[in-house]
């Protein structure tokens, strides 16, 4: 990656009445690229969160956004940024509508075109004008998508957004996170407890426990391959899968096998010629659900990896 | 600031409760004010008619031996007066007598006010809409600033409000008579300068509306819960010449605000404590008020949200 980093955060710390709820955090993040924020509940991901967007201040190390310190420049650090702190809490006794032109008049150039413009985006048109007390979870979701939106930030910050939302509307607003960071070059900061919504949505994870940044990683790209292969007698399979020096691991009925596409048909004529009874084989995706495992140190794929 | 102020004031005029005080001020208008029309009209007797009665009353409670001095003095020079009246033919003011009434009605306004300053803060917390406010390239200083100022026009319109409708009531009910109110100021009958001492009520009155503001602005943000704001202001307002005449014995009463904050007292003979005067309990006010401010900003502004 040799793009300049668009926020950076330098060995950030913060401790509360004597307790370090965050050690030591650096962590880079790129234009155009979606990055996922995991942890266990209470790592500290909220309070890192707080400290990005200024809530909170730091009590060690910084936060950069844009080559500007936010500690020191905070208006101008912050106008590059969009937030969605947990659920997107707006006044609900005042319509959609005015909510957002309530947040458009607190940014430099937020023309009212413009807030038509993302009230379509969001798909609002129907309801803006109607009181926010009337609207569904999914719907406060939207308008709170819409008002982080309105000044075109750079960085687009949000903690738990798809809560609430329809499949549909998960679907829609992973869609459209995609769409502008590929191409507006909007670097997006997720946090989500939801491992498959963070695997369908970010380029990279960054994994936080206990105040400390354990890994960050890209995922979606595979640097091996892994098929699940079915078949009877079992320990014969396994015998065969043994002495063709691959690298498997017991699932369910089967075995997930490390193994390169352009081997497989040669597999199966091994086993076809073995006399072994075959009944499937598929690709094996490694969810991130395994990644996380790994991370977090208590994968079984790694030990069978490095056997 | 002026984007800032119409956010504030667009957000106050959502609330129902805002017209409900504004509701509540001409009702405790035009309420008595009907009242004492009604009675009027009902006894039916001109105003030399009722200048004899009130004599023959005054006279009445005179035959009492058990009056004291003083007393016996008040409603001599009353019976004085109305002798005067029915002498030479002036009627009293009634309206400057209705809105010298209805300068008691201040004390709502006050009641209002502290509602807001309390609420204006601590609401933005209680609700988390804090986050969507804090996290725009807008200093906290400002947004501060421009809930004071709101909070300060909202009590000034409501002034205006008790003022305009006072006026407009008392014309239309009991019409411009062409009196006067009348003194005693040493055995001789002069007429007062009605106006001008209703101008300065209202304007002393302006000092307890002042300060309770600011008080319970300063609870609302540093503790941000309005019933701790609105109850501590009212008791203290309550209470607050209780609280001086305990503390009487001490020196450092003269250095409480509560002693000052009443300002009215400067337009009866007798102030709340001796030898205090109108340009020291000025001073002191001023210097609570800026202490007032001072604190509510440095914890406004130093505050981790974690609303």
């Amino acid at each position: 990656m040799t793009t300049q980093p668009i926020v950076q955060l330098q060995n950030l710390s913060k401790t509360i009445g004597g307790k370090q709820l965050i050690q030591q955090l650096n962590i880079d993040l790129y234009p155009g690229q979606i990055t996922g924020f995991l942890g266990p509940n209470g790592a500290g991901k909220t309070t890192t969160i707080r400290m990005m967007t200024g809530l909170m201040n730091p009590t060690e190390g910084k936060v950069i956004i844009d080559g500007l310190s936010l500690q020191d420049n905070y208006e101008e650090a912050i106008s590059k940024v969009g937030v969605i702190v947990e659920n997107p809490e707006m006044y609900k006794f005042m319509t959609g509508y005015k909510n957002l032109l309530h947040f458009a008049r607190m940014h430099k150039n937020v023309t009212k075109e413009r807030i038509q413009e993302v009230v379509r985006q969001v798909g609002l048109e129907n309801r803006i004008h109607e009181k926010v007390s009337t609207y569904s979870l999914g719907m406060r979701q939207r308008l709170g998508l819409a008002q982080a939106l309105l000044h075109r930030p750079k960085f687009l910050i949000l903690d738990e957004p798809t809560n609430g939302l329809d499949p549909a509307g998960i679907r829609e607003f992973r869609m459209y996170l995609r769409k502008i960071a590929a191409e507006d070059g909007v670097s997006v900061f997720v946090s989500s407890h939801l491992l498959s919504e963070i695997e369908l949505m970010c380029d990279r994870v960054a994994v936080i426990q206990n105040g400390k940044l354990i890994d960050i990683r890209d995922i979606n790209v595979e640097t091996s391959s892994f098929y699940y292969i079915e078949a009877t007698p079992n320990d014969q399979a396994a015998a065969l899968l043994q002495k063709l020096d691959y690298n498997f691991v017991a699932d369910n009925n089967g075995y997930v096998v490390e193994i390169k596409k352009e081997d497989i048909p040669k597999l199966i004529t091994q086993f076809v010629h073995e006399e072994i009874q075959l009944f499937a084989v598929q690709p094996h995706q490694k969810t991130l659900e395994d990644q996380f495992l790994e991370m977090t140190g208590g994968g079984q794929i790694v030990e069978a990896n490095s056997k | 600031m002026l984007k800032l102020i119409q956010n504030e004031w667009m957000k106050l005029w959502h609330k129902k409760g805002t017209w409900a005080m504004v509701a509540l001020v001409i009702l405790f208008i035009i309420g008595p004010g009907i009242m004492m029309k009604y009675y009027e009209t009902k006894e039916g007797n001109t105003w030399q008619e009722s200048e004899q009665q009130s004599i023959e009353n005054y006279k009445e409670i005179l035959n009492d031996d058990n009056l004291s001095a003083e007393d016996k003095s008040y409603y001599e020079e009353q019976i004085a007066i109305s002798e005067y009246r029915l002498a030479n033919d002036v009627p009293s003011q009634d309206l400057a007598g209705f809105m010298s009434f209805t300068g008691n009605m201040l004390t709502l306004v006050t009641l209002f006010t502290v509602i807001v300053a309390a609420s204006i803060v601590s609401s933005e917390f209680s609700t988390g809409t804090i986050k969507m406010l804090l996290t725009r390239p807008v200093s906290r200083a400002k947004i501060l600033t421009s809930k004071l100022l709101t909070t300060f026009i909202f009590g000034l319109l409501l002034y205006v409000v008790n003022v305009g409708v006072s006026a407009l009531v008392g014309l239309i009910l009991f019409g411009g008579t062409t009196g006067a109110e009348l003194e005693i100021i040493n055995g001789q009958v002069v007429e007062k300068a009605v106006w001008n001492d209703l101008a300065y009520h209202y304007l002393l009155t302006g000092g307890d509306f002042v300060m309770s503001m600011l008080f319970a602005f300063l609870v609302g943000s540093v503790f941000r819960s309005s019933s701790l704001a609105i109850g501590l202001t009212m008791f203290l307002s309550f209470t607050g010449g209780m609280i001086v005449m305990f503390l009487s014995k001490y020196k450092i009463v003269k250095y409480v605000w509560l002693t000052h904050s009443d300002l009215t007292q400067y337009e009866r003979s007798s102030s709340i404590l001796d030898g205090i005067t109108m340009p020291f309990s000025l001073t002191i006010l001023a210097i609570y008020a800026v202490l007032f401010l001072v604190i509510s900003y440095i914890s406004f502004m130093k505050r981790d949200v974690t609303a």
